[in-house]
């Protein structure tokens, strides 16, 4: 019973604690870019008082599909949010693996298709488009990555791989694990959107794409679904190559650790006209994972 | 943030956030374009005040009009007004949008802007240094603060002359009333 209890608990609490890190990263990321650039930049509360605005503002709606995509992304994020460990905060990890992971995070992009392909905006099936031939661009070097990462520890369960790394030592720092842990790194910019793979976005270019038509509530759900993004491509990377942690305030420094290295790429770096980004994605990411995976399979056998 | 904001905000988050989060959408007509570079980049930077430049007008609830209107871009500037979600606010920048300016003789622009849509606040000169795009977004925070940054809601009331003034410049408009007239 009172594990039940505490389980109910963990099940509320890890979705709202994934909201409040990713809102806080997202003004992190303006007042960072600002700095980067010379700027004073917005309060650190900014993007709080954006939604608080989006929410008291009356959207235009495009449809049913319009309204009930965007929720279905927002679902699917909550989901993987719930199987992803956030230091001892893991409600469902025993049950799901790297597998159920890897196919609730195509639920996002999807979720945004479907929501977008209703406003009849050009620019939405554009950057539509592009969001899915990128996320096509990242999820084969993604699916080595985690091959290589299963093959490894031998177990699908995520949180067997944190204590396995607890253990022994992280595996960005072990040797064939390494390339695989680079590799991630070196998609990150694409699964999150930010630059130089922001080719679905671009404002300047397509008018912000998919969200050429959110206005009101639908801006600020694309907003927190943004949020979910950002905290699940990072903690999956933190959980499965620097170690997960031992209680939450350690899982959040080291995803703030990636996060801020992230956004030096992301302020500094043009952007990548796509098919760029997809000859880039299935160079080095892929070349690298899949070494990795090679090395790993030789080692086993 | 002193204590005297708080309970501004505990009384009315809507208009407070509103306040501070202003996304921009300009519309360079003609000059102008050059003074919002510095404004939104690292020189003056307006990102501290909460404006930030938005690419659609469905995100965007601050319209800046710089420089004069022709006859043509009038009819793009009221489309994207009307696709702006309320509260929405306008500033006029530059001296031709309040009367013509110096191309007050000219065919082909229009004098008054705010005989079409309804304007909030007006930047005058030719050209206003970049700056005054910061005070004029102080001074629509007293506005918005006092309740008087109201053109949306003037715009509903008013639709039937504003439309007949626009079709009056532009002819027959080819896309529906935003209000239903009559």
């Amino acid at each position: 019973m009172e594990s039940m209890v505490a389980k109910i608990t963990q099940i509320i609490l890890s979705p709202v604690l994934a909201l409040i890190v990713g809102v806080f990263f997202l003004g992190l990321a303006r007042k960072i870019m600002a700095r980067i650039h010379w700027r004073y930049g917005p309060p650190l509360i900014q993007p709080v008082i954006d939604m608080i605005k989006l929410f008291y503002q009356k959207g235009v709606s495009h449809g049913r599909i319009f309204d009930l995509g965007i929720i279905l992304s927002l679902a699917g994020s909550i989901v993987v949010v719930l199987f992803l460990p956030f230091g001892r905060i893991a409600p469902l990890s025993n049950s799901g693996g790297l597998l159920v992971i890897l196919y609730m995070m195509l639920l996002a992009p999807l979720g945004m298709a479907l929501s977008g392909g209703q406003g009849a905006n050009p620019n939405i099936s554009i950057g539509i488009s592009r969001k899915l031939i990128l996320s096509l661009g990242y999820e084969a070097p993604l699916l080595l990555i985690l091959l290589a990462v299963m093959t490894h520890y031998k177990t699908i369960s995520i949180v067997e791989v944190v204590s396995a790394q607890q253990s022994t030592s992280w595996s960005i720092i072990s040797f064939p694990l390494f390339l695989s842990g680079l590799s991630y790194f070196l998609i990150l910019p694409a699964i999150l959107g930010i630059r130089p793979f922001d080719v679905s976005s671009a404002p300047q270019e397509i008018s912000s794409g998919p969200m050429a038509e959110y206005g009101g509530k639908y801006l600020a759900l694309a907003t927190i679904e943004h949020a979910f993004v950002l905290f699940i491509s990072i903690a999956l990377f933190v959980n499965l190559f620097l170690g997960g942690a031992a209680n939450p305030f350690i899982f959040f420094v080291k995803m703030l650790v990636v996060f801020v290295l992230g956004l030096c790429v992301n302020a500094v770096f043009p952007r990548f006209r796509i098919e760029q980004a997809i000859k880039y994605l299935w160079k080095w990411p892929t070349l690298l994972a899949f070494v990795s995976l090679i090395i790993i399979m030789a080692i086993r056998s | 943030m002193d204590r005297n904001q708080i309970t501004k905000w505990l009384k009315a988050p809507a208009k407070m956030a509103n306040k501070y989060s202003l996304h921009a959408i300009y519309f360079c007509t003609g000059c102008g374009i050059i003074e919002v570079p510095p404004v939104i980049t690292a020189r003056w930077d307006a990102e501290r005040f909460g404006v930030i430049p938005v690419a659609t007008p469905r995100q965007a609830n601050l319209f800046l009009i710089t420089g004069y209107v022709s006859v043509k871009t009038l009819r793009a500037i009221i489309r994207t007004y009307e696709q702006m979600l309320e509260p929405k606010y306008v500033i006029g920048f530059g001296s031709c949008p309040i009367n013509g300016g110096m191309y007050w003789d000219s065919y082909n622009t229009i004098k008054h802007l705010d005989k079409y849509i309804p304007v909030d606040g007006w930047i005058a000169g030719c050209m206003p240094r970049p700056e005054a795009i910061i005070v004029a977004v102080t001074h629509l925070w007293t506005l918005i603060d006092k309740d008087m940054a109201n053109g949306y809601v003037k715009y509903r009331e008013n639709y039937e002359y504003y439309r007949r003034n626009q079709e009056l410049a532009l002819g027959k408009l080819e896309w529906p009333p935003l209000y239903p007239t009559e």
